[in-house]
């Protein structure tokens, strides 16, 4: 699962291609579309029994003249007005979710502490942190579709698992405390909290491990 | 692969062969590379090149779609799949295609007829 030499061979031919084109989204993901399935063919010419180096030069001198596609990023890179309209749905969105985000952890946090300050007892209290976790996941999703002038927007399904894998991680916090306090057993509460959080760390780690690199490169 | 199809003759039919090969099911730019390949019984190699700009222009011109495949190992693919714009279009390519082909026989192998003289 980890970058090996191959992968990073690919990507500085990939980047090398397009070196000079103005960054935009379909750059970004033609290069990943590009540097895939490269490295599947790759793949079958070391099946048919070329070693690594002979197989990558015949993959990448196989590909045709690639310069008629690189004009048309290098347009598409040009043209900062089409790239807005690409990326301003998608933006609105984002920053949307961001908002609703906030303001649901903050009614979290507020009505979490009104009803500890009212002296209820604490199992009562941390009912209402559950708006924190949803918050937490939604800020989550909406921070890794939105598209900075630093990175690129992740893909939607990517981002969906990222907010479930932290949302799991922040809502074994919440079941810990809420088990934990209702109980006044620490066990249940650890035990509770465990379940949540190792799916939660698992698949968080599954997605750290298997990231692409979406910060743009300095022009 | 002894006979060579001249690039003139296939470039009018890039976007008929892709939309043969949608059709009949999604796919990703190599598969679809390596379905050609095969299609032709390993007599013609559409190249890289060549696919990654049509596809570029058949999803601008809204005969297929693309979405992201969820493969974690290796990177992820990109899919196309044919709209039904693009099923339209490819009947009538091929029907063009049937009707050029007849004429084009005529045309180079169909012998003169002197009867007057």
């Amino acid at each position: 699962m980890m970058r090996n030499s191959l992968d990073k061979k690919v990507q500085a031919y990939v980047d090398g291609l397009f070196s000079g084109v103005g960054e935009s989204q379909q750059l970004f993901d033609l290069k990943e579309e590009l540097a895939t399935n490269l490295k599947e063919k790759i793949a079958d010419y070391k099946k048919d029994g070329m070693d690594e180096s002979a197989a990558f030069k015949e993959a990448v001198s196989s590909m045709g003249d690639l310069s008629g596609l690189v004009d048309d990023m290098r347009e598409v890179g040009q043209n900062k007005a089409k790239q807005a309209v690409y990326s301003s749905m998608t933006e609105r969105i984002a920053v949307a979710g961001l908002i609703t985000g906030i303001l649901l952890i903050l009614f979290g946090v507020l009505t979490t502490a009104m009803l500890f300050f009212m002296g209820l007892q604490l199992e009562a209290v941390t009912g209402t942190a559950i708006f924190v976790v949803f918050g937490v996941a939604i800020i989550v999703y909406s921070a890794l579709t939105r598209e900075t002038s630093k990175k690129y927007a992740m893909n939607k399904v990517r981002a969906i698992l990222y907010a479930v894998a932290v949302g799991l991680v922040a809502f074994s916090l919440f079941v810990a405390f809420t088990t934990g306090f209702a109980t006044g057993e620490m066990y249940i509460a650890i035990s509770s909290f465990m379940i949540f959080f190792i799916i939660g760390l698992g698949l968080w780690l599954g997605l750290i491990f298997t990231g692409t690199d979406r910060r743009k490169m300095v022009a | 692969m002894e006979n060579k199809i001249s690039t003139d003759l296939i470039r009018g039919h890039t976007d008929t062969i892709i939309l043969n090969v949608l059709r009949q099911g999604d796919s990703y730019g190599y598969q679809i590379y390596k379905t050609i390949i095969e299609l032709s019984k390993n007599q013609y190699e559409l190249k890289e090149a060549t696919l990654y700009t049509a596809f570029r222009r058949l999803e601008k011109e809204g005969s297929i779609a693309s979405y992201w495949g969820d493969e974690t190992q290796g990177g992820r693919r990109k899919y196309y799949r044919i709209t039904e714009d693009g099923s339209a279009r490819y009947e009538q390519y091929k029907k063009e295609w049937k009707f050029a082909k007849e004429i084009l026989n005529y045309l180079i192998e169909g012998g003169i007829e002197n009867d007057e003289k």
